[in-house]
């Protein structure tokens, strides 16, 4: 995912190098505070292995094999601001020593690879981690986390990309750098890595969070303490945007009532017009006497608490049984 | 010879199966290259082209703004040529190290291209391609020619904080040092890999795994080392930096590319 240089005009490279600045300057701050001054040589050792993790190959089925970059192992073994200032050294000591990476396109090279890939991975990560306990939600945090990560990341260098014909062309329309617009960039560059280089990144950063994991556990970040509350959050989230379905006019496939059927097939089937009919409490999720939105609204509430009742019910019937008991010590 | 088991004496015929384990040979040969070109370029005592390591630096990255700015094959085609002129003067080693990268990327680009050829845009094909091919010939040049350690040391003169500098340098250091470490793993566990390997992703997890945790114990070692050496977070980046006539008459060389930017950016 290494920009060359003359892919992105001059200028792109300078706002995307202006917008890493305070990425920067966050990232040795929050870095600083951890560990003392004297320390901070020790980044040099952590920008070395980054550099290193993106020249291991790793074995795919085929027989093909392919590299990982990395970004977001070195934020789960690191955190992610250590990983910023360690993928962004290790991309400056391959595009200047090296020759591998634009000079000019460095700033946006570490925008997607030493910015978006870790942060974005990182906090996938963190959130599926604290509100799973297991092993496998665990791995599962690992695996989203690297995939996102990396696909989000392959994303954004597609717009930087894609936006160059838009903006640095000649008078003529002629596109000076990069002459793919977005509607093939983003699918040029997206797809591979939702398809291969996402897998790659995923299965690398697995291994060897796993073996890390097993050899020595405590050397990762403790499992946080189970966070609930961000739930409640998407919940409430979710029932304030329930509204929106009624901007989709038209009933779903398949949702016809008998009166929408005779206007579609010509006709109504026999079973539609003489079986069960049944009218419920809040017909097409509206209440008569209240505008639709608040009725979608009333809906959704009614409903999700009806759900969370339902099923700490059930839960708390399982957790009187012996065998839950049992397991609840064992964790 | 009569108290050697009956089990030691019979024939064993192993066929080890066939495998592809095509990664470890891969990630070896990758390790080489990396570790390779580090050894080589610290084993120059003296660099070549005769100007100073800020100015090389320095007008590298102007050079390429100046080749990615340009709407003009011509003035491309001339930066190129000032290039080639250059190459000339390395010894033939590195001539076709940097001709290689470049060339490589230049093909590339090219191939990227073609579909946006075939719809009829010349002028992309014709440009990028070339502008590519100089970018990169001429940052293999600054890499070949000048020690790198030096290279991070004109960084100073930029207004890099030492301590950055110093991050840098020791980078590079552990490049070496860890890249050793992991090829060690990698060569045994190539010598150990006989017949099929049912946990090839075990193992490579594993090297990486270790290579992480040596890395962190390498770290509280420096760490220790400078503590005990009386590091308190102070480093002080020396430069040597003496303006000689190469430096002025690079300088003036340079006044001309950019003279003549302008010149044909006035033609269009």
């Amino acid at each position: 995912m290494h920009i060359p240089d003359n892919y992105l005009s001059p200028s792109t490279c300078a706002v995307m190098t202006a917008a890493m600045i305070p990425a920067w300057t966050v990232s040795v701050k929050k870095v600083q505070k951890e560990i003392s001054k004297v320390k901070i040589p020790q980044l040099g050792i952590c920008a070395a292995l980054s550099f290193l993790m993106m020249m291991f190959n790793v074995p795919l089925p085929g027989g093909t094999t392919g590299h990982a970059v990395g970004g977001t192992l070195i934020a789960i073994l690191l955190g992610p601001y250590a990983a910023c200032i360690s993928v962004s050294v290790a991309l400056l000591v391959q595009a200047l020593l090296f020759g591998d990476g634009g000079i000019l396109s460095f700033g946006a090279n570490c925008f997607n690879m030493a910015f978006v890939l870790p942060f974005v991975g990182y906090y996938i990560y963190k959130f599926i981690r604290e509100r799973t306990h297991t092993k496998s939600g665990e791995y599962g945090a690992v695996i989203f986390g690297s995939y996102f990560g990396i696909v989000v990341a392959s994303l954004c260098a597609a717009v930087e990309f894609g936006i160059q014909p838009l903006l640095f062309h000649t008078a003529a329309g002629q596109p000076l750098y990069c002459p793919y617009p977005l509607g093939v960039s983003i699918p040029a560059m997206v797809i591979p890595h939702l398809a291969v280089a996402g897998p790659v990144e995923v299965l690398f950063t697995l291994l060897v969070v796993v073996f890390v994991r097993k050899v020595s556990p405590g050397i990762l970040e403790a499992a946080p303490r189970k966070k609930t509350r961000g739930i409640w959050g998407l919940l409430l989230g979710l029932i304030c945007l329930t509204p929106l379905g009624l901007l989709a006019t038209g009933t779903a496939w398949g949702e016809w009532g008998a009166d929408e059927i005779a206007g579609i097939a010509g006709f109504t089937p026999a079973g539609m017009t003489s079986g069960l009919n049944y009218s419920a409490l809040l017909p097409d999720y509206s209440v008569s006497g209240l505008p639709e939105v608040a009725g979608y609204l009333l809906s959704a509430v009614v409903g999700a608490a009806i759900l969370v009742i339902l099923f700490k019910l059930i839960a708390s019937v399982k957790k009187d049984r012996p065998e839950a008991v049992l397991d609840a010590n064992r964790k | 010879m009569e108290n050697v088991p009956e089990w030691l004496k019979t024939a064993e015929p192993y066929t080890p199966l066939a495998d592809r384990d095509r990664f470890i040979d891969r990630s070896i040969f990758s390790f080489l290259g990396l570790i390779s070109k580090i050894r080589q370029q610290s084993g120059r005592k003296n660099d070549r082209l005769w100007v100073s390591p800020v100015f090389k630096l320095a007008f590298t990255i102007l050079e390429i703004i100046l080749i990615s700015s340009s709407r003009h094959f011509t003035f491309v085609c001339l930066m190129l040529a000032y290039l080639v002129v250059v190459l000339a003067i390395l010894p033939a080693g590195d001539i076709r190290k940097s001709l290689r990268g470049a060339l490589i990327a230049a093909v590339f680009t090219y191939l990227i291209l073609l579909p946006s050829a075939l719809r009829g845009n010349r002028y992309s094909i014709t440009m990028i391609p070339a502008k590519v091919f100089a970018s990169v010939l001429s940052v293999n040049i600054l890499s070949l020619s000048t020690r790198w350690d030096h290279i991070i040391g004109a960084l100073k003169r930029f207004r890099f904080p030492d301590l950055f500098i110093f991050v840098f340098d020791i980078t590079i250091k552990y490049i070496l040092l860890l890249g050793n470490f992991a090829l060690q793993m990698l060569y045994a566990l190539k010598l150990r890999s006989v017949g099929r390997n049912r946990s090839k992703y075990a193992s490579l997890g594993g090297v990486g795994g270790t290579l992480f945790l040596k890395s962190r114990e390498m770290s509280e070692e420096l760490y220790g080392a400078m503590e005990c050496r009386g590091f308190t977070g102070e480093y002080h980046a020396f430069d040597k930096f003496r303006f000689t006539g190469y430096d002025a008459a690079y300088l003036l060389l340079n006044a001309g590319f950019f003279w003549l930017f302008f010149y044909f950016q006035k033609l269009a």
